[in-house]
């Protein structure tokens, strides 16, 4: 150490340079010169078994960290990749979860149907029947019944279009505009890809999925809607949503409008209120005329449905 | 001649079995790899000097990693993990291409 000192300091032209001195010239451990010189006076320690044996397990263990480093190396980005798996897993997972809870739910609505049915057939069945009404106007329970289906496709984008141009997509103002032209041609009940639209359902577009009521979409989208076939599809017609639904084909968008005989629309199962409370609660149950009540449930529904994200969308097309 | 058994066994092993390396070593594993490399080409220069020493060989193979690996580290906990990077693998370069070299002489004479 001392004689390398005295070197460094009788160079004081390159002083500055010590360090990458230091690297470049003496490249080889010293420790290598120093066990040759005390090997070379007789110093060396003689070599006993234990030493052998740590330095066999020495090398062994080192050998094996460097063969495994340059494997592990080699592999392609395995975090990335892991990460990847354990996000795809969790989806999945988690949409088994949604997908299980759906169905109790759909169950337990069942069960309170029939109970409910159980219940006020027998107790009150004037009662019941307004139930009945009612449930079926706030989309609860699963109804029956000749219809319209208009079924949205996504047009093929041009090959010249940009990678994020959405106009040969069904966006979600799309479907908002169909079923609040559907609702305003006398549609009693509506769905969405076997999505019942109620009084609380939202319509609208994350990123490229259109979502009813937090349930991704994807085309094509089969809007069916349960009332009188002929009258809905010629009011339809009339209304700025039939010149909404005419527009689309210059995209691309194939429509695709069918009167069915027999449509079968899923019920949303009960629906939570957390804020909503009844006004007078008292006077539920003695509603003499329910008929302009299930008007209002209907009229409520588009408004709800309409309240768009993206208003600017519907002037561009 | 302990060493190199040693060394061999230990890579055939670590091929075969093949263990999975925790995550959180994964960031230094190129950096001790170098190292590694340095060890390896003083060692093989040492030998060629005449000089080779088993115990001196296997020790600073050990030190290299564990120290490269953990200025690296040092380096990621105050922020200035890719220059401490930076800074191993140039001084490890030099030293490799320096030792190559004089490797180079010994085999070739040129």
């Amino acid at each position: 150490m001392n004689r390398r000192h005295a070197q460094a300091t009788s160079r004081a032209a390159d002083a500055s340079m010590t360090l990458i001195n230091e690297v470049y010239r003496r490249p080889l451990d010293p420790g290598y010169q120093e066990a040759a010189a005390r090997r070379a006076d007789g110093l060396a320690p003689r070599r006993t078994a234990r030493g052998a044996v740590a330095l066999l397990v020495l090398a062994v263990a080192l050998g094996g960290f460097a063969a495994t480093a340059a494997v592990a190396l080699r592999r392609p980005a395995p975090e990335a990749l892991q990460a990847r798996t354990l996000l795809e897993n969790e989806i999945r997972e988690r949409t088994a979860t949604a997908d299980e809870l759906r169905r109790g739910n759909a169950a337990l609505s069942a069960e309170i149907a029939r109970l409910q049915q159980r219940a006020a057939s027998t107790d009150d069945p004037e009662l019941f029947a307004q139930l009945q009404r009612d449930a079926v106007a706030a989309g609860v329970v699963p109804v029956t019944g000749p219809g319209v289906r208009v079924v949205l496709t996504d047009g093929v984008p041009d090959a010249n279009a940009a990678a994020d141009d959405a106009s040969s997509y069904v966006l979600d103002v799309d479907l908002q505009v169909l079923v609040n032209g559907l609702w305003a041609a006398g549609a009693e009940a509506v769905a969405v890809n076997g999505e019942r639209i109620t009084s609380t359902t939202a319509i609208r577009s994350a990123g490229a999925a259109v979502l009813v009521d937090s349930t991704a979409l994807s085309s094509p989208y089969t809007v069916e809607a349960i009332g009188d076939a002929v009258a809905m599809q010629t009011a339809l017609a009339r209304t700025s949503a039939g010149q909404h639904l005419a527009s689309l084909s210059q995209y691309g968008i194939d429509v695709a409008m069918s009167s069915q005989r027999t449509l079968d629309l899923p019920g949303r199962g009960q629906i939570a209120l957390r804020s909503a409370r009844v006004a007078g609660a008292d006077e539920t149950t003695d509603d003499a005329d329910p008929a302009p009540e299930e008007h209002d449930v209907l009229g409520s529904s588009p408004r709800d449905v309409a309240g768009s994200s993206r208003p600017d969308q519907e002037e561009a097309r | 001649m302990i060493a190199l058994i040693g060394l061999v066994l230990g890579v055939v092993a670590g091929l075969v079995i093949e263990p999975t390396v925790p995550a959180e070593l994964q960031p230094y594993l190129p950096i001790a790899v170098v190292a590694a490399l340095d060890a390896l080409f003083g060692g093989l220069r040492a030998y060629l000097d005449g000089i080779f020493d088993e115990r001196v060989f296997l020790t600073s193979f050990l030190s290299n990693v564990v120290v490269a690996a953990l200025v690296v580290f040092l380096g990621d906990q105050l922020g200035v993990g890719s220059q401490m990077t930076t800074a191993v693998i140039v001084v490890l370069g030099i030293r490799i291409f320096s030792n190559a070299a004089s490797i180079r002489r010994h085999l070739f004479k040129a």
